[in-house]
């Protein structure tokens, strides 16, 4: 990683002192295996001391072209695909996909079936938000609400797993529905297949378990002095820039937008579900941290009324068994924990669609980096790009 | 679907919300068609006016969030996939998209403008969304569109020696060249069904 | 007795105290974190409690290849880890352990230590400069600043007990907590309570903050800074040179918390008991106010997160360095008066 030898460094700069004190600028490659950059992202930083100068973001080592694999792929294939996007939230990133396909064919989902996406996602939702609530404060040194966060998020998997299968990538959404009812491959001999038993109860005692580990992040993190020193006014994002770089969810939100997909349009039944959108409104990291503690919250109360009120029926809508989606086009977009996540599909009537455009958050949240990290210490880069709570499978696709 | 002049006067406005919206914005940067399908709308400017119109977008119909920006081929030489419906017939292009959204309501619109083939190019968008930077270059690599005014217009994920446009229809897929992907050739067919289908379950 | 045999005995005795204390240090760090964090925490080595896993670690850490790399100064970079520990270890010659149980019973004890204590820093410098990688210059570059605004309050700390106690000997700092007389006539089995950590227990808080920005724990960790610098100073070393920082680190904790034991919490100590029983109690009374202080350090690291390098310094020059030299201030018009 050297380009210039470090002690050649200093005996320049000590041959330098006599004339006059010279400092050169060293470059500092940040990555890509570096702890704080979440996976293989790679800043290149031209630092002056312990201030970094510009930042030059290299993305790309886990790009896997899912774009361009989606296009060989019939729509049910792909949803295998686009769960492994955000791979921290696998279950919300099936919706917005299917729901494009449904719009697609004039399909809607079973009541039923929306409000199991709806509980899953919002249970992505969570566990996305602990694994942010664990990772924050290790990247600013504390260790110990990673493992009381982890606890509840291992909870959430359990409860994920045993409606889909899945702790990461569930696979569980099919166009018009959620896992069909009948499976096994054979018509005469059907299983039914719906929540486990007991699966409402058990995701009740389990919101109360979240809202709990959240009293007691606020104990732990909210109110630390240290923490609040780190992160109040730190990397502030303004409205403006926050919306030209294209921020969404909670960054967005705490940089005092108060907007949600979950109340603007309603792909899932959140209309009758009585829930709130925190906001920050200084739009620093602390503000980011705020946003998405309250969030939890509002997703535990959501789950918390959706389990009251989830009727019964079917899990699938007809569907012909060889999907072939009419041409059109359709862009669907959710809100994912990362933020605007959608696809843009564009069928020309075939099996495979012609064209599918990713829209995933954390790209654009990351986009923002080079303007925000310009003049800022290297401890705050290590702060700010934490509070911006990216995947690198959801930057690189 | 591909652009026809009949766009614009499909469906009367009253009835579809988007249709209006799709309407209200079109006269506003001066687009030469629209259309509102599955909710989403797409407004149609030329390529010299691009610029211009989102950026009067953005001032004057409140879509100040920038969603992203990507491009379509529409090609008749289809490497991988399925061709588009009547591909004969098809006009070569690219179909260069832009969404904007608005965070008051859920309004939003696609921005399309056609380049064509031998010469692709458009202006960059940098100037007026600075988060068209990423997008751009992603493009710039995946399709070979030169962004004309772009600060920095190297690759993004890309090796920088890396030749080639990958997103580019005629680009094969170079995995499906060695091993036929078996979900699309050699599925067993189920009992009870006289086709490939097992896709779905 | 032979001088050199005297010297031999005094050298394994010290290490016979240091290295083990430094062990069940260790031992703390595993299982007092895992009790906050809701897990077992080290459970299998040894059989019970895992108890042998500092020592297994140890192990492990001697089958690491031990690596230098292209870049680095050899000889510097080889040195360093040594360097630390011996700054580390080197405190332990003039703490008393019971009134004849001192290695070297110095006259000017403080002074000698808050110089050896800063050794330690230096090998950390020499480590950083001489990894040849950019994330170990930057931890020590960061130890240095580090170095400079903490020694200070550190040692204007001291200084309060220093005028308190009327001398610079360890020794007799204790001896003068023991002796202490509450307004002329209270029992001296009430210093059990110690009487300097009432007195200067403003000097007691600035000494402990410094220690911790010493040791480089968080929320003073900056030269380490797991996940800014990946591991700082410490990133090239492997194997056994890591192990020696890593033991350095906790023999460090184990000697300022020594230190601040003896300074503030009445040192080996006890009420009732004449010298020749506290020879021989005074020892096991020491090490517990050791491994308490230790355990508070370790609860700090496991509660904070870090600072930020400027914050550090504005918390030492504008807030550490200024109530320090009030409370000599008034330590000293409190002894002239009383």
């Amino acid at each position: 990683m050297t380009q210039l030898d470090p002690r050649v460094a200093m005996h320049l700069s000590d041959a330098a002192v006599s004339v006059e004190l010279e400092t050169p600028d060293m470059t500092l490659n940040i990555g890509p295996q570096h702890p704080s950059t979440h996976g293989v992202l790679r800043l290149v930083a031209r630092v002056d001391g312990e201030r970094v100068e510009a930042v030059e973001p290299v993305i790309g080592y886990m790009h896997r072209g899912y774009e361009k694999l989606a296009e060989v792929r019939t729509y049910a294939q792909t949803i295998a695909l686009v769960n492994r996007i955000d791979w921290v939230s696998g279950f919300a990133n099936e919706i917005p996909f299917v729901i494009a396909v449904e719009k697609l064919m004039d399909v809607e989902a079973p009541e039923r079936a929306q409000y199991i996406r709806m509980i899953l996602t919002e249970m992505a939702r969570i566990s996305s938000h602990l694994i942010f609530m664990s990772s924050y404060p290790l990247e600013l040194g504390a260790a110990t609400p990673l493992m009381h966060a982890f606890r509840e998020r291992e909870r959430i998997l359990e409860l994920i797993e045993g409606v889909t299968g899945g702790r990461f990538h569930p696979n569980f959404n099919r166009v018009g529905g959620v896992k069909p009812a009948a499976g096994g491959g054979s018509a005469t001999k059907k299983l039914i297949q719906d929540l486990p038993a007991g699966f409402l109860q058990q995701a009740r005692d389990a919101m109360d378990k979240v809202l709990t580990v959240c009293d007691d992040l606020d104990d732990l993190v909210t109110g630390n002095e240290v923490f609040q020193a780190r992160t109040i006014g730190v990397g502030v994002v303004p409205r403006d820039k926050a919306l030209e770089y294209g921020l969404s969810g909670p960054n967005l939100r705490a940089s005092g937008v108060g907007f949600d997909l979950r109340k603007a349009e309603h792909i899932l039944p959140y209309d009758g579900i009585d829930f709130e959108i925190p906001t920050g409104e200084n739009g620093d990291c602390f503000d980011r941290y705020i946003v998405r503690l309250a969030e939890i919250r509002q997703a535990a109360r959501i789950i918390q009324q959706a389990v009251d009120r989830i009727p019964s029926g079917p899990l699938q809508a007809k569907v012909p068994r060889v999907l072939k989606v009419p041409p059109g086009q359709a862009y669907v977009r959710a809100e994912n924990p990362k933020g605007e996540m959608g696809y843009y599909i564009v069928s020309e009537g075939g099996r495979v669609p012609y064209r599918v455009k990713i829209r995933s958050a954390s790209f654009s949240n990351l986009s923002i980096l080079p303007w925000i990290l310009e003049n800022q210490l290297i401890p705050d880069l290590v702060a700010i790009m934490g509070s911006l709570d990216f995947v690198l499978g959801d930057v690189d696709r | 679907m591909t652009d026809s002049p009949s766009e614009a006067d499909r469906e009367d406005t009253a009835a579809d919300p988007h249709a209006a919206f799709a309407e209200r914005v079109a006269s506003l940067v001066g687009a030469d068609a629209w259309a509102a399908e599955h909710e989403t709308v797409r407004v149609v400017v030329r390529r010299e006016s691009w610029v211009d119109a989102l950026r009067t977008a953005r001032d004057e119909a409140g879509l100040e969030f920038f969603s992203w920006l990507s491009a379509l081929d529409w090609s008749r030489d289809v490497a991988v996939g399925e061709p588009a419906a009547d591909a004969e017939a098809l006009e070569e292009r690219f179909e260069v998209i832009a969404r904007l959204s608005s965070v008051a309501d859920a309004s939003a619109a696609h921005f399309v403008a056609t380049v064509p083939k031998d010469d692709p190019w458009i202006d960059s968008l940098v100037p007026v969304f600075a988060g068209a930077g990423w997008h751009e270059r992603e493009a710039a690599e995946m399709f070979g569109i030169d962004f004309r005014g772009h600060p920095n217009l190297t690759k993004l994920y890309l090796p920088d020696s890396f030749e080639g446009h990958p997103l580019r229809k005629s680009y094969p897929l170079l995995s499906r060249e060695v091993k036929p992907w078996p979900g699309m050739v050699d599925v067993e067919d189920m009992p009870s069904t006289d086709n490939v289908e097992a896709d779905q379950a | 007795m032979n001088f050199w045999l005297l010297l031999v005995i005094k050298v394994v005795v010290i290490l016979g105290v240091v290295l083990p204390a430094a062990l069940v240090v260790i031992y703390i760090e595993l299982k007092v974190p895992a009790r906050m964090q809701s897990r077992i925490g080290p459970y299998f080595a040894g059989g019970k409690y895992g108890w042998a896993q500092p020592l297994a670690d140890g192990l492990k850490f001697l089958q690491k290849e031990d690596l230098v790399p292209d870049a680095a100064d050899s000889s510097v970079y080889k040195l360093a880890p040594y360097v630390v520990l011996m700054g580390t270890v080197g405190t332990f010659v003039i703490i008393p352990f019971g009134p004849d149980l001192v290695a070297r019973d110095l006259d000017l004890g403080i002074f000698y230590l808050l110089a050896i204590s800063s050794l330690s820093t230096l090998g950390v410098l020499m480590a950083g400069w001489s990894s040849g990688n950019k994330y170990s210059l930057i931890g020590g570059l960061r130890a240095a600043a580090q170095l400079i605004a903490y020694e200070l309050p550190l040692v204007l700390a001291v200084v309060g007990v220093a005028i308190q106690a009327q001398t610079l000997s360890l020794n007799g700092i204790v001896d003068a907590q023991a002796s202490w007389e509450w307004f002329g006539s209270s029992p001296e089995w009430l210093n059990i309570v110690p009487p300097y950590l009432i007195l200067q227990i403003v000097g007691f808080v600035i000494f402990a903050t410094a220690s911790l920005a010493e040791l480089s724990r968080i929320p003073f960790d900056m030269p380490i800074a797991e996940s800014e610098l990946t591991m700082g100073y410490l990133t090239e070393y492997s194997g056994l040179r890591f192990t020696m920082f890593f033991l350095g680190e906790y023999a460090g904790m184990v000697s300022l918390a020594a230190v601040a034991s003896t300074l503030f919490l009445g040192g080996y100590w006890l009420p009732w008991v004449g010298d020749d029983v506290l020879n021989v109690l005074g020892p096991g009374v020491l090490l517990t106010k050791v491994l308490l202080l230790s355990f508070i350090f370790i609860w700090l690291r496991w509660t904070f997160p870090r600072l930020r390098e400027d914050q550090l310094q504005t918390m030492a020059w504008k807030w550490l360095i200024p109530a320090s030299l009030a409370n000599i201030l008034a330590t000293g018009l409190l002894k002239v008066v009383f």
